[in-house]
């Protein structure tokens, strides 16, 4: 997970408003939004706020936790980042996954999220959304992650119920779920 | 031990793995959490703070704020219409600053906007001018120096002995302990959301532990009677203590009313630490002596807790603290004595463990040091002091239900050791690779005094009803993520066999359940609702006895089936089509009396549990990592296998935290580290392979003999960890969090061990607890009692 150091300059539809306001365009679990945000919020602030999208939290507002990892492409190529750490205006005309987007057909949940219920690594799940956005992308990533592997891919999400052990359970659970699926 | 197994008398009944019935919307990220709360014209609530650790408040002028664009209130102290003080033990702390500040971080003005931006704006154009006076933030000088509050300086001071405290055996060891201040560092900061009510009364919405206590605390201050304060739980992330006291409940409410919209207020993580309990730092000078054979003989103890500027639950923490340095161990004589004293550092309250982690620290350090002085195994030296049932504590209370020190003891000991290669200390960079890194293996046993304690009334209320086989549950008690409404389920279609059970969401309706700590909550609102789905069965099977013309005695219900005699009649869904059946229970535990009173015992139950960490220190860079904890608890029961584990695991990772990392830095009353960065909680690669298992003998009185188990894993964990990297290191290590510089520079003074001619104890000397009132001597002196002074 990491901020995007960058801001992009080259997205069309940077409107500037007189308040240092700016208006782009964001797409969001598939919806096309016009967004007008000061140009400082961050891109958290922007779908928790504006757009209503209440799926990432704020657990600490400063990259540090893990609770608003959406997956999100913003002219990079897309990968898991903490929403709090990315100024509203370096989204503009980017595409955002939040937790919403997640899970399997016809509303099902997915393997991560099944997994996380069965091996009980839910508990105030305040940072689950998170732990299930950097799971699963792992999971497409690494089909057969080693636990340094699992660690090294979540270890920017904090829990503080859980102690890890179950969510280290159930990332391998869905791991092999997933395996024995396409196998 | 004892097989881990019950009988599951439905399916997803009591002993099964069932499933959280939140779990679905929190995967989903639907599930609805404090902080996402909303409201048609809701007004944003922010709180300005004083900066200064103490100082005098000359002027306070608001008219700035209250004239810009967007702002609708306003408030200081003079709009607290009711009472201007409130807290959970001592009514000692103002709702607002009222004429002196006595932390940094202190309420002194709150505001209502039409957006957070333009409250905090206003927040800053309030006026406040301070005359800064000294900061007392010295614990020790607390007991001497000037009150900082009109109440005093000391929260509490408890002093008792028991038989023949100067007894001796061949050696002593003593040592002066410090715990550094933990914060519970729940991932959700404080929010609520408060909306006026057409009766002139106010509605909120909150993370928080207690309902009830924030309805009388809310209505002290707002001059409201209680049924016109409506308290209902949002979605909580976390608590750990840290939401027991009052914060923004009653100024949300109070600017709800000022302005007749909903209030809205969620803390940033800084206001976070500042705003809410920590645990108590301290200092515990104990001194042991024992046996050639390692009983011990005697103990001494005293404690010093810094409470910070406001009562809080310092004056029940303190008792936690003293009376349980003894550890779960047979003691016959001891002195004892602890304060908890106010300071200007940041106000300590409830965390979880509740003051006994501390002296779990400092206890576990000192059966270490007599194994090391005696020679003997520390597994050994613990098995030979190991309470047992029948036994008597220092202050008083006979230890009348299973006591299985030993079992967890020799449970623990089945668990093999790890075996091959671990990750090497430094996080995810491996920065320890190589020849400097030793490993440890350290043991710890505590013990843990499980729900409220000397008279504090322990109860809870459920309202059960049953229809067509779905079950409603509704108590007051608060889900903080532990997993309450799970068991409520399962005790539902247990004793019920419902088919479907709806949680209701916890307010302010039904009679209070108490907080959801001291691990009580099974407990108190497991059994009302244990008792109130009893009720609701008997109801429904009469009924169905008069419709069949059956005697009512011989119908049972056994898995969601309607039984006569043992011959099932029919499922529970369809035993009386359309009728509803319903009941209000209300449990308490038999009373709790107060240190020394002639009455009986202080606490309601005890758990017990034993850990051995594995620990690989690389002992030059100073760098930890923990390998493995393996944990054998005393549980009662199991109500729900994957739900314990995941307390068992939870709660060893926090203790392992406050072990190795976690410490609040305050700096003349300042907090230097409010914020993840600073702060450190575990992350996933620091978290140990954790290894548990149980014993499960029945607490007597208890449906299904259940127990709390929520704090004791936290409790040990303490302790092992610093066992374990002793062991490795060869240093005493006698503070916690040890850091880097402890191990690379090996900071910290060893036990003082002196050997002493024996002298048995006067069997005059009262059986004890003989409480005093005076303290012996100023808690200064406890380094000149043989102890050099720790880090
Ligand atoms: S809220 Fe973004 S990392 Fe914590
Ligand atoms: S489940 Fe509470 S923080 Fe992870």
């Amino acid at each position: 997970m990491s901020a995007v150091e960058n801001p992009r300059t080259d997205v069309a539809g940077g409107t500037d408003g007189a308040d240092g306001s700016v208006t782009f365009g964001l797409t969001v679990d598939g919806t096309a939004h016009e967004v007008t945000a000061r140009w400082d919020e961050s891109l958290l602030t922007v779908l928790r706020d504006r757009l209503g999208v209440r799926g990432p939290k704020t657990g600490c507002a400063h990259g540090r936790c893990g609770a608003c990892a959406v997956r999100a492409d913003l002219g990079d190529g897309g990968h898991v980042l903490c929403a709090c750490l990315v100024p509203a205006a370096t989204a503009a005309g980017g595409t955002v996954e939040t937790i919403a987007s997640i899970g399997g057909p016809d509303g099902a949940l997915s393997d991560v999220q099944e997994a996380f219920l069965a091996e009980g690594a839910v508990q105030c799940g305040i940072c689950t959304a998170g732990f299930v956005t950097a799971a699963t992308e792992l999971l497409e990533t690494n089909p057969d992650p080693t636990r340094p592997e699992i660690e090294a891919a979540l270890y920017g999400n904090l829990c503080r119920c859980t102690g890890y052990g179950r969510i280290i359970a159930a990332v391998e659970t869905a791991a092999r779920t997933r395996r024995g699926a396409t196998s | 031990m004892r097989g881990a197994k019950v009988a599951t008398s439905a399916p997803g009944g009591i002993g099964a793995s069932v499933r959280r019935p939140d779990g679905p919307a929190k995967v989903r990220g639907e599930f609805s959490y404090a902080g996402d709360l909303t409201a048609e014209g809701m007004l944003i609530g922010v709180t300005l703070r004083s900066p200064h650790p103490h100082a005098r408040i000359l002027s306070v002028d608001t008219t700035a704020a209250r004239a810009m664009d967007g702002v609708h209130a306003v408030l200081t102290v003079d709009d607290v219409p009711g009472d201007r003080h409130f807290g959970l033990v001592l009514r000692d702390e103002p709702v607002l600053a009222d004429g002196v500040v006595r932390y940094a971080g202190e309420p002194v003005a709150v505001v209502a906007a039409v957006d957070a931006a333009t409250a905090r704006r206003a927040a800053r154009a309030v006026e406040v001018v301070y005359e800064v006076l000294p900061a007392l933030t010295d614990p020790q000088l607390a007991l001497t120096a000037a009150s900082v509050h009109p109440d005093g300086n000391v929260y509490r001071h408890v002093s008792y002995s028991c038989g023949d405290p100067d007894a001796r055996g061949v050696v002593t060891v003593e040592n002066t302990y410090r715990i550094g201040m933990q914060d519970p560092a729940f991932l959700a900061p404080e929010a609520g959301l408060a909306r006026p009510t057409p009766d002139g009364g106010v509605a909120i919405e909150v993370a928080t532990q207690w309902l009830h206590s924030d309805q009388k605390q809310i209505g002290w201050a707002t001059g409201l009677p209680p049924e016109k304060v409506h308290v209902s739980l949002a979605g909580v992330g976390g608590a750990f203590g840290g939401r027991e006291d009052v914060t923004l409940q009653t100024h949300a409410c109070l600017l709800a009313l000022a302005t007749g919209r909903p209030v809205k207020i969620e803390y940033t993580r800084e206001e976070s630490f500042l705003a809410h309990r920590q645990r108590h730092p301290g200092t515990i000078w104990l001194r042991h002596s024992a046996d050639a054979d390692g009983r011990i003989v005697s103990v001494e103890g005293r404690v010093l807790l810094d409470g910070g500027a406001y009562a809080s639950t310092s004056p029940v923490v303190i008792t936690n603290t003293v009376t349980l340095l003894q550890g779960p161990y047979r003691v016959d004589n001891g002195r004892f004595e602890g304060w908890s004293v106010r300071t200007n550092n940041p106000s300590c309250g409830a965390m979880r463990g509740f003051g006994v982690p501390q002296a779990a620290f400092a206890h576990e350090a000192q059966l270490d040091a007599l194994a090391a002085a005696l020679d003997l195994d520390p597994v050994e030296i613990r098995l030979t002091n190991a309470l047992q049932r029948g036994d008597v504590a220092t202050f008083g209370q006979r230890f009348d239900a299973p006591t299985p020190v030993r079992e967890v003891i020799e449970g623990l000991r089945a668990v093999p050791l790890p075996t091959g290669p671990a990750k090497a200390p430094g996080g995810v960079g491996r920065s320890a690779e190589g020849g400097t890194v030793r490993r440890g293996v350290g043991w710890a046993v505590s013990i843990k005094n499980l729900a409220f304690s000397e008279g504090h009334v322990d109860e809870s209320t459920a309202e059960v009803s049953l229809r067509d086989g779905h079950a409603t549950v509704h108590t007051a008690c608060a889900e903080v993520g532990q997993g309450f409404v799970t068991v409520a389920e399962q005790v539902a279609r247990t004793v019920l066999g419902a088919t479907t059970v709806d949680v209701v969401q916890p307010d302010t309706l039904v009679a209070s359940a108490g907080s959801t700590s001291a691990s009580r909550q099974t407990m108190a609102s497991g059994t009302a609702v244990h008792r109130a789905c009893l009720a609701v069965r008997d109801r429904m099977l009469g009924r169905v006895a008069r419709a069949h013309g059956l005697d009512a005695a011989t119908l049972t219900v056994a898995d969601g089936v309607v039984c006569a005699a043992g011959r099932p009649l029919g499922p529970v869904a369809t035993a009386a089509p359309g009728q509803t059946f319903r009941a209000t229970e209300h449990f308490q535990h038999p009373a709790t009396h107060p240190l020394g009173s002639p009455e009986g015992g202080m606490y309601v139950a005890f758990g017990f549990s034993a850990q051995r960490a594995v620990v690989d220190v690389d002992v030059e860079l100073g760098l930890v990592s923990v390998v493995q904890i393996a944990s054998c608890q005393d549980v009662g029961t199991v109500v729900n296998p994957t739900q314990l584990l995941g307390q068992i695991e939870g709660g060893i990772v926090q203790g392992m935290g406050l072990a190795l990392m976690e410490e609040v830095v305050v700096a003349d009353g300042l907090i230097t580290n409010p914020d993840l960065q600073d702060y450190l909680i575990p992350t996933i690669v620091d978290a140990p392979e954790i290894v548990s298992t149980y014993v499960t003998d029945p607490e007597p009185g208890m449906p299904h003999g259940w127990k709390g188990v929520g704090e004791p894993p936290l409790v040990t964990a303490v302790p092992v960890v610093a066992a374990a990297v002793r062991a490795a290191t060869g240093l005493p290590l006698p503070a916690v969090p040890i850091k880097p510089e402890h191990i690379a520079l090996g900071i910290g003074a060893a036990p003082t061990v002196t050997w002493t001619t024996p002298r048995p104890a006067d069997p005059d000397r009262p059986r004890g607890p003989v409480v005093d009132e005076e303290p012996h001597d100023a808690p200064g002196t406890m380094a000149e009692e043989g102890a050099p002074p720790g880090p």
